[in-house]
């Protein structure tokens, strides 16, 4: 295997060249984006911009060709199928109350139940209350084991025919945990039910196969794997997606319109109502086709042994201690404290231009199932170097003794 | 519920000694160290009233407030599980202790903040966090 350098792919990162002694430790929050989509973008709208789907002329063909070769790298990039299976939202979060409006709203009715992880963000929590709220349907959390991992036996007692879905995250954004999806999905399948993972921290360090994967909906955003904020993606099983209705209205979602009734696109575009952000499609392929030119597992790899350096280093200082300790983990930490304020911590490792996250990272009932107020998180991608560690590790030490 | 015999404000906390220090610590770093030592110098608020009643809300760390009139002088007691906010609570309470309810009334403390060159520093979550304390200052006289 090929030993990854961070220092190459920091150079592609303006941002993190221009701002040279910046430790950017806030990857799970967003990514920095490489020149690759900067220029992508700005291309786009020096030489094609038209809009998409709609014009008779020369760009408008080369707008529509750029949207939908931008769906087409989406749909190569988690091994879909077929491109139609990709629907353009914008993000993770629309990306799931689409799922939530769509196919819960046909779906579901009273009595009904939603099996949710005890992992998840806000996004996949609060549209499946809202749902819940309107159809009778019930949610339920999944629990954790003490080492922080889903309680697959609990599960296993949860599931039922009356299980209707199970949402589970590929990676928590608070503790790094991949739960073993192929087993959850092959339980859930086998009481009939479905499944919506959400990759939304998993697809900038992990490949995803949807097929070899077999969920039924899995959802993402551009600005966390590298690419433009505004657009994200929903992928969902072919068969599903033909039999959901629409669930906003407008141009671009439509076969036919007339006041005596209308009929609607087929998937993707009967779910992409309006004008779509497709300069920044444009730029989401770019973001995906810059990670699929790098070597993938030498960047696990990398990110891997950068983990394990936070986490040996970690243990050496007095006061803190790493939240979890999951067998699968992606290259996120939450570090809590004795007695530190994380605010306070992270108000010092700013003073050191070191930016990382703190507070209850949308994700509140995990927060009060580990019985803490906020915790501080680290987390690592590609352009980090074992020089970022390092130093957050001194800065941290340091402000715990004089915090003390 | 029992009532509480607020301490004192330390003498290394009067606000003039207090603006001095804050005033002479340059940069950013420099600032945040001088609100950690200010917050060990301030008498932390017994356990049993850091409680949800004492609360302020909108801060980003637990802040507790306890206030009493005292012939006609506000006494104050407040606290934070944070040290850079307990630190600026250290201004806070040097600002309002003792004071009357038109002066607690007329009190710029946005100003001092100004002065001593914090605002600057602070962010704006910090900012309305301090505002809402100061709110619930007034409010009680
Ligand atoms: C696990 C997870 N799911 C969903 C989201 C929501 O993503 P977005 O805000 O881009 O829609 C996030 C963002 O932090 C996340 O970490």
């Amino acid at each position: 295997m090929s030993v990854w350098s961070a220092a190459q792919p920091r150079a592609c990162f303006p941002l993190l060249t221009q701002q040279s002694e910046l430790i950017w430790l806030d990857s799970a929050a967003t990514t920095q984006k490489p020149l690759a989509v900067l220029d992508a973008e700005r291309a786009f709208y020096e030489q094609i911009n038209a809009n998409v789907h709609r014009g008779a002329h020369r760009l408008g063909h080369a707008a529509t060709e750029a949207f939908e070769a931008a769906r087409s790298s989406v749909a190569h990039f988690i091994n879909s199928p077929s491109r139609q299976q990709v629907v353009f939202t914008r993000g993770a979060t629309e990306a799931i109350n689409l799922v939530a409006h769509s196919w819960g709203g046909s779906q579901l009715q009273a009595g009904d139940e939603i099996l949710i992880s005890m992992l998840e963000h806000h996004a996949d929590i609060v549209p499946w209350q809202m749902l819940a709220a309107r159809t009778g349907a019930m949610v339920k959390p999944i629990p954790l084991t003490d080492a922080l991992e889903l309680d697959l036996d609990a599960l296993a007692a949860m599931l039922s025919p009356r299980t209707r879905l199970v949402c589970v995250t590929a990676m928590s954004n608070v503790l790094g945990t991949r739960p073993p999806l192929s087993r959850i999905i092959a339980m859930a399948h086998a009481v009939g039910a479905r499944v919506l993972v959400d990759a939304a921290q998993a697809l900038a360090h992990d490949v995803i196969d949807v097929q070899a994967l077999d969920a039924d909906f899995l959802v993402f955003s551009a600005h966390k794997v590298f690419g433009p904020t505004g657009i994200g993606a929903l992928w969902a099983r072919m068969e599903l997606l033909e039999a959901m209705p629409p669930w906003q209205g407008g141009g671009e979602m439509i076969a036919r319109v007339s006041f005596d009734g209308t009929t609607y696109a087929p998937p993707p575009l009967r779910f992409e109502a309006g004008t779509p952000a497709f300069a920044q499609a444009v730029g989401f392929a770019a973001a995906l086709n810059w990670l699929q030119q790098q070597d993938r597992s030498a960047i696990a790899a990398h990110e891997t042994a950068l983990y394990q350096q936070l986490a040996a280093g970690i243990a050496h200082i007095d006061g803190v201690h790493i939240l979890g300790a999951p067998h699968d983990k992606g290259p996120i930490a939450s570090l809590a404290f004795a007695t530190a304020h994380p605010y306070d911590v992270a108000q010092f490792l700013d003073n050191a231009d070191i930016a990382v996250r703190v507070g209850n990272h949308c994700a509140e009932p995990l927060m009060q199932a580990l019985q803490q107020h906020g915790t501080l998180r680290v987390s690592i991608a590609a352009y980090n170097s074992a020089h970022d560690i390092t130093r957050l590790l001194a800065v941290l030490a340091e402000t715990l003794e004089l915090l003390a | 519920m029992t009532t509480l015999s607020i301490p004192a404000l330390p003498a290394s906390l009067e606000l003039t000694a207090l603006r001095q220090r804050l005033a002479d610590a340059q940069g950013w770093e420099n600032k945040n160290r001088t609100l950690v030592q200010l917050a060990r110098d301030l008498p932390s608020l017994p356990e049993a009233f850091r409680t949800e009643d004492h609360r302020i809300q909108g801060c980003e760390a637990r802040v507790w407030l306890y206030t009493d009139d005292q012939n006609g002088q506000i006494a104050l007691w407040v606290d934070s599980d944070s040290r850079v906010v307990k630190g600026l609570l250290a201004l806070v309470w040097s600002a309002y202790a003792g004071r009357s309810a038109d002066e607690v009334r007329n009190f710029d403390f946005a100003a001092l903040l100004q002065e001593l060159g914090l605002s600057r520093f602070l962010s704006s979550s910090r900012v309305s966090g301090l505002s809402a304390i100061v709110r619930a200052i007034q409010r009680a006289v």
